[in-house]
């Protein structure tokens, strides 16, 4: 991805997020602490499936160094 | 007390909540006054209640009551699709991998939080060790039914014409002959491989504060080839009330492999050496912050870096070469390079930075009350690869207590920059030595390392021998004739290829590739009970060189498929339910006194943790889910009988007459069984019983030179391969569905039958992979998985109790519904019989003796398809016998607290005596555990 496409990504990013930052107060948060709402609502299957990615994709976890062998198959 | 900002927010929302509450309340009263209709709730209330729950957030130590204490086991199976070989059919299956994941967390203290992760993977099937242009004829059947055989294809030697402006393969006859045009397909070379076996055991330690926490991780990987040990260090900071948080961490790994490599790969590869040893490190740097944009809405970016180090390469993935040898060309047609092929083993960098970016926004659908997830993901390394992840769930609650999440996947990746299906040189693969005076050096075939060089020289006035590939006379270093039978001996000296003249690092994995891959899926969650879940999901993906974004990606021959199903129990320790609260000390009292449903309670809690159909649920409608590990052990000497046997008289006795060329070492198996019980009425109970299983094997070789010698090459490769290396198997195993009916149930004794079916869900047919270029058939009949018959498990249990003492007796068997499984065997039918007695040591633990008899008959029949005996283990009549064990063992439950419904068992069984059939592998004693949880 080249640096403007880049930059162009980020700048979106943040639109959505300035335009989007209303504050929430507490007794609003009742739809985000829901489990479907939740950034990975179904974590172990995540997991699961990033091992299977990881050892048949290019693009391995990068930032992520917490086992999973040699996936040489 | 200081009321904090936080504090005083949450408690004006509760103050709002519950006036809003009340009114309604009011309001409904008059409604139904009015109307005389029964109003039961209002609809909005349970957004109120939401209010109040993300409310309860702010408040420490309840920000992780979503991720409460609790169990989760899941079960994955990957499965691959066929690699298309040229429309050539290969007779290996593909890849298959069968994966449990335990996950237990609890909380240790008031804010010290511990997760333990254990995971094990099986695999085994057809992976692509090379490529090659199909001109090299590698990947041919030689048979005429168009099963591509000997494994693997990395045969050098092979020829092939090059286009010289292009460097495109030729269209031949497969004779040398030119037909016209190019030929740029280009092929696999696959190969099998037998089942092998990946463990994986973790921690982390979470400290939580009030508004942040310190992660401490660790664990170790496990595989024949592959030991890893990692170490995590994270923290999380929430800021704004909880409204953004922002997590770091780092990991560091460090990883050792010890491959041997394919017995069958190592004459066809350049660059072979038999076990390669090495190490890698990796260190992962990570950073996420996470904002609620408004109510329904929430943005997560994460930033990672990573650092890999060391032996980055694939040990068991080839590059085929392509050498044109200059002094070979005489062979080449006009316009063409004449090439002759060989393989080297991939060279990767010692070192991969890598860099990636993930965005993650989620927003919640009012219109279906849904929340959308949207994922992107970007990452870059510095071999060149470039990846683009596009990711969308759409994740919808039905009802009160369904999840149904749909979602598709695009993934697309350019190659690595060292990327290439197969190289092209310009050198001879063995290049001649010359000397600058007196031409080419010659060596003594048979010593070639003597130090000994020898020439041509056609000017010799005196010659004796000469060479008969010039026919030149030959002389020594100094110049003196050398006799015929000498010179009959000499081979050119050659050297190694100039690797300045390769590219520096290559390799072909497929993986490595530019491509694309495109997936959809589905998960289904439903909540059983109080805090209890199932989820199920499936996922087919599809890689394909043209589904790389802005095209140019790898040709059709690397495209392939695969389906994953998973399926996972999640357990909540900490979750509101009758079952999991703390009873009061009244409750607890009353729980006490209760004779009736306590004493039924206490009776299955004395039976042995390796006692199976032990009990009924007591109540209508009750759930249990349990997990049951089993671990057996042979090792030690041969028996024969009742009696111990030598090696020696093993050896002579244990193989129907002939001598016995391997004697097993020792075996374990490993049995992890998930029991899920529902009891329609108070005297049925449903169960079904699927398990995972995998077993290793050491042997050794008790050959003679002389029988080594008389053995057929093929056998003998085969016979290093047993005795080098622990076979291992792994996956499914059968399932047993089962009915207990309650036959009796008085003040102290109780009585229940079970009948039981066991499907043959296990492969029973585990083959060896293919070594020496022979089909090594199929895999030892002890380590088959499943027994590939319908079995039928009648039981009857006797359960009785007075004060503190429990006692019980089971008989139960095992009756194969048919002679032979699909691969011409069939496992003995078997019984057993038990006893025991327990004492309640404490209010929570509970001791127990048991005596074991059982008796299982031989096996009948043998495989049908290949199978090389080379050891008592491989003979049908040495299974099965009479046993007599002893078990001791322990039950733990904890009444009163809040982890009351849930039950630890733990038993060992020592062998005390046996008489087995035939010439067997002694016993060394078996561990059974369970944890059961009814609700």
């Amino acid at each position: 991805m080249s640096a403007v496409r880049l930059r162009g990504v980020l700048a979106a990013l943040a639109a959505i997020t300035c335009t989007s930052c209303a504050s929430v107060e507490p007794w609003e948060r009742g739809t985000l602490a829901r489990p479907e709402m939740a950034v990975d609502p179904s974590p172990l299957q995540s997991e699961a499936r990033a091992h299977v990615y990881e050892s048949r994709e290019g693009a391995s976890g990068a930032a992520t160094s917490d086992g999973g062998g040699c996936g040489c198959y | 007390m200081v009321v904090t900002d936080a504090q005083h927010r949450f408690l004006r929302a509760v103050a709002q909540c519950v006036a809003r509450l009340l009114r309604r309340v009011r309001a409904a009263r008059a409604r139904e006054r009015r109307a005389r209709a029964a109003v039961t709730r209002t609809r909005r209330a349970p957004a109120c209640l939401d209010a109040l729950t993300g409310a309860a957030l702010l408040l420490p130590g309840l920000a992780g009551a979503a991720e409460g204490d609790g169990v989760d086991v899941q079960l994955l199976h990957y499965r691959e699709g066929e690699r298309a070989i040229l429309g050539l059919e290969s007779r290996y299956d593909p890849i298959e991998a069968d994966t449990l994941t335990t996950r237990a967390r609890f909380t240790l203290a008031d804010r010290l939080r511990l997760r333990l992760d254990y995971t094990q993977d099986t695999w085994s099937g057809a992976t692509p060790v090379a490529t090659a242009p199909a001109e090299l004829r590698g990947n041919f059947s030689n048979d005429l039914d168009g099963i591509s055989n000997a494994s693997p294809y990395l045969q050098p030697g092979r020829t092939t014409y090059l286009d010289i402006a292009t460097l495109r393969p030729l269209a031949t006859d497969g004779y040398g002959n030119l037909t016209g045009g190019f030929d740029d397909r280009l092929v696999h070379t696959l190969s099998g491989a037998s089942p092998e076996t990946r463990r994986q055991a973790d921690l982390l330690l979470t400290y939580e504060w009030d508004e942040s926490a310190l992660d401490v991780g660790g664990g170790t990987s496990r595989e024949r080839d592959y030991e890893s040990v990692f170490g995590s260090l994270g923290g999380r900071f929430d800021f704004d009330q909880k409204r953004t948080t922002l997590r770091v961490g780092g990991s560091f790994t460090r990883s050792e492999t010890q491959a041997r490599l394919d017995h069958d790969a190592l004459p066809y590869l350049y660059d072979a050496v038999e076990v390669v040893r090495d190490e890698r490190r990796d260190v992962g740097l990570h950073a996420s912050l996470s904002r609620e944009l408004n109510r329904g809405a929430r943005l997560e970016a994460n930033v990672g870096f990573g650092h890999a180090s060391g032996y980055l390469a694939n040990p068991y993935k080839a590059v085929q070469v392509l050498f044109i040898d200059p002094d070979a060309q005489a062979f080449a047609p006009p316009g063409t390079y004449y090439t002759v092929s060989n393989a080297l083993r991939e060279r990767r960098p010692r070192s991969r930075e890598q860099g990636s970016l993930d965005l993650r926004y989620v927003q919640h659908v009012a219109a279906t009350d849904a929340a959308l997830h949207l994922g992107y993901r970007y990452f870059r390394d510095d071999w060149g690869i470039g990846a683009h992840t596009f990711e969308a769930e759409w994740v919808q609650p039905l009802g009160r207590s369904w999840r149904i999440a749909p979602r598709v996947r695009f993934y697309s990746q350019s190659a690595a920059d060292f990327y290439a299906p197969y190289l092209v040189t310009r050198q001879a693969p063995f290049p001649p030595v010359v000397d600058p005076l007196r031409g080419q050096v010659y060596v003594n075939a048979n010593s070639p390392e003597d130090g000994l060089r020898y020439f041509d020289d056609p000017t010799l006035a005196n010659p004796d021998g000469y060479n008969p590939n010039t026919g030149d006379p030959v002389v020594d270093e100094n110049g003196d004739p050398v006799p015929q039978s000498i010179a009959d001996l000499l081979t050119p000296l050659t050297t190694r290829l100039d690797p300045n003249k390769l590219p520096a690092k290559y390799s072909s994995d497929h993986r490595l590739s530019g491509y694309g891959a495109i997936s959809a899926g589905v998960t289904l969650t439903r909540e059983l009970g109080d805090g209890v879940a199932l989820e199920l999901g499936y996922e087919h993906y599809t890689h394909a060189g043209a589904l790389k974004l802005g095209g140019g990606g790898e040709k059709g021959f690397a495209d392939f498929r695969f389906d994953l199903l998973s399926a996972r129990l999640n357990v909540a320790f900490g979750a509101s339910g009758r079952v999991f609260a703390t009873p009061s000390a009244a409750e607890d009292e009353a729980h006490a006194q209760h004779e009736g449903h306590a004493a039924e309670r206490h009776a299955h809690a004395g039976a042995p943790a390796g006692v199976m159909f032990d009990h009924l649920l007591s109540t209508q409608g009750e759930v249990m889910v349990g997990y049951r590990y089993t671990f057996a052990r042979r090792a030690g000497g041969m028996r024969q009988g009742s009696r111990a046997l030598s090696a020696a008289s093993a050896k002579a006795e244990g193989c129907a007459g002939a001598p016995c060329l391997i004697l097993p070492e020792a075996m374990d198996m490993h049995m992890h069984m998930l029991e899920l019980m529902w009891a329609p009425t108070d005297w049925l109970t449903l169960m079904v019983m699927p398990q995972l299983t995998d077993m290793s094997m050491r042997l050794r070789g008790v050959a003679t030179d002389a029988e080594l010698i008389a053995l057929p090459h093929e056998l003998n490769g085969l016979y290093q391969h047993h005795i080098s290396h622990e076979h291992e198997t792994g996956g499914f195993g059968d399932t047993s569905v089962a009915a207990l009916v309650r036959l009796f149930d008085g003040e102290r004794h109780h009585l229940h039958a079970g009948l039981g079916v066991s499907a043959p869900t296990g492969e029973e047919n585990v083959q060896l992979r293919d070594t020496h270029a022979i089909d090594a058939g199929a895999t030892h009949y002890g380590m088959q998985l499943g027994s590939g018959t319908w079995d039928f498990e009648p039981s009857l249990t006797y359960t009785g109790r007075a004060e503190r003492f429990t006692w019980g007796a089971q008989w139960n068997a095992t009756v194969r519904l048919r002679d032979h499984n699909a691969a011409g065997y069939g496992l003995g039918d078997a019984t057993q019989l038990s006893a025991w007695g327990a004492y309640d040591v404490t209010h929570w633990l509970t001791g127990s003796l048991r005596v074991v008899y059982g008796w299982q008959g031989s096996i009948r029949g043998a495989y049908r398809g290949t199978f090389y005996a080379f050891g008592p283990h491989d003979e049908p009549r040495n299974h099965g016998g009479q046993l007599w064990d002893l078990g001791i063992g322990l039950s733990a439950a904890l009444p009163g607290t809040a982890f009351k419904a849930h039950r630890v068992r733990l038993e060992w069984l020592q062998p005390i005596a046996e008489d087995l059939n035939g010439t067997q592998l002694d016993r060394k004693g078996e561990l059974a555990l369970s944890w059961s949880l009814s609700f």
